[in-house]
């Protein structure tokens, strides 16, 4: 669950940061409308399921309530992109689909839609990057701690995002057509590339890191039990693969290119959190936990009235 | 102010798992909640030089308490004496906190939704007593006590035995010594 929030999370922030960026520097509607709008659903969506893993869903909203957290911190960011970006992608309404003329309040707001594009981008970077910082922080997990997974999760969320943008724009084409749509697949691969060779260089950093533990969980990335995923799942499908179908040019090679970067960076993150399982282990703990009941043992479900 | 610590003699602790069972059963935790538990390094060396070190573990009270940095809710606590509690009425069961936690402390209760931990058995405290864990104990391998009080036995101990704190290098100041 945790994976796939910062999945939706990740790529809505990116979603967000690229519409904005490019109505401050390219121009007004060059991206879909689709693509726009689902990026704050997107984050929604990751609000949603980080809620379902709450043991006490019902009561989400003390999150908010400490505001010395980083939790507390990406909880209102990552509110205030929603709003943001669902009031940015409300300039792109068709007012026909409405039966209407126009909007009164679609018409000169020209400040106000360059406004709403500053905080997509300012709050779309911070909810992009975010995972990165929280995981950096656990000095309790050899895998996650340092800075690395910072650019790491931003390109990748980049990267997804821009993907996502491309595949709305088949949905719901750009209102004014431009260059912008057709070079999203580019930008992906380019992303994509140096994501590449950040994985391996903090793959290699890691195996050569500062502790054991370090080297023990980026063994396991290279010959251990997440190697398999790595290689096929991340390396392969989501990375080599599509960064060979983005430069084709078909739209639906693209489109399959771009499918596959969103695959790449759920396996991603799925991976990364599944190593944050390795704790830094006191002597003799996990002998000690190996040895503890699961809860599905003949010896808890017998009847011992009789 | 009293800043209360816990010692762990593991020259004297024989690996009875009194104090884990102690816990258990005074905090009422279901089957597959520990607070505190004991490992067992060994035995390495060669016969006749064999070692075997029982380790007891638990919430290491930490000063500097990455579970309370990180909890959006403020139901992750530190009172004055150093006691590292949940406040279970707050926890959302996000469980940051125990991703945060170096020393696998802190414990989901499926059942109540809320992270469970060692609070010092702090209404113990709060009314002069000794934890549970350390009346159970019958090597008296665990003291409890004020560090500030330096008629305590824990002072004593912390300043005069080689006390070493687990995790060191991860600067979280764990209020929980050990004596080997």
């Amino acid at each position: 669950m945790l994976a796939v929030d910062f999945f939706f999370a990740g790529m809505g922030g990116g979603m967000l940061v690229l519409a904005g960026m490019i109505e401050l520097f390219i121009g007004e509607a060059r991206t879909s409308f689709l693509g726009n709008l689902l990026g704050p659903v997107f984050m929604g969506v990751g609000c949603g399921f980080l809620v379902l893993e709450l043991g006490r869903p019902f009561q989400s909203w003390r999150v908010f309530m400490n505001p010395k957290a980083i939790l507390t911190a990406g909880a209102w960011i990552m509110s205030l992109a929603m709003v943001a970006g669902l009031a940015y992608a409300a300039f792109g309404i068709d007012p026909r689909w409405f039966g209407s003329e126009s909007f009164r309040w679609q018409q000169d707001q020209y400040p106000v839609r360059k406004l709403l594009s500053v905080v997509c981008v300012i709050t779309g970077l911070v909810v992009a990057t975010y995972p990165g910082v929280l995981l950096a922080r656990h000095k309790g997990r050899p895998f996650w701690v340092g800075p690395g997974l910072i650019p790491l999760f931003l390109l990748s969320s980049l990267a997804t995002g821009s993907a996502a943008h491309f595949l709305s724009g088949f949905l719901i084409a750009p209102e004014a057509l431009s260059p912008v749509w057709a070079s999203l697949p580019s930008l992906a691969g380019g992303l994509l590339f140096f994501q590449l060779v950040l994985w391996l260089g903090y793959i290699y950093v890691k195996r050569t890191g500062a502790t054991a533990a370090e080297a023990a969980s980026a063994q396991k990335w290279i010959d251990g039990e997440h190697a398999g995923s790595f290689r096929y799942g991340f390396l392969f499908a989501g990375t080599l693969l599509p960064l060979i179908l983005l430069l084709q040019p078909l739209p639906a090679l693209k489109a399959a290119g771009a499918v596959l970067v969103l695959l790449g960076g759920v396996v991603m993150r799925c991976l990364v959190v599944h190593s944050g399982r390795d704790r830094t282990w006191l002597p003799g703990e996990q002998k000690y936990r190996g040895r503890l009941p699961h809860g599905d043992e003949a010896f808890l479900k017998a009847s011992w009235n009789r | 102010m009293a800043r209360y610590a816990m010692v762990l003699d593991t020259r004297r602790c024989v690996g009875c798992h009194s104090c884990t069972v102690a816990c258990k059963v005074h905090n009422e935790l279901p089957v597959d909640m520990i607070y505190n538990c004991v490992t067992t390094v060994g035995p390495t060396g060669v016969y006749p030089d064999l070692h075997m070190t029982h380790l007891p573990l638990l919430c290491m009270h930490c000063a500097t308490s990455p579970c309370v940095d990180t909890c959006p809710t403020c139901a992750s606590q530190q009172r004055e004496d150093g006691v590292v509690f949940v406040d279970d009425k707050k926890c959302v069961g996000c469980q940051a906190c125990i991703m945060a936690c170096p020393y696998g402390a802190r414990v989901m209760n499926h059942e109540t939704g809320a992270v469970q931990k060692c609070d010092f058995c702090k209404d113990r405290v709060d009314a002069g007593l000794n934890p549970h864990c350390v009346n159970t104990c019958h090597q008296k391998a665990r003291i409890f006590g004020d560090l500030d009080d330096e008629t305590s036995e824990v002072h004593r101990l912390v300043h005069g035995e080689k006390a070493v704190r687990l995790l060191e290098e991860l600067n979280t100041e764990p209020h929980a010594f050990y004596i080997y």
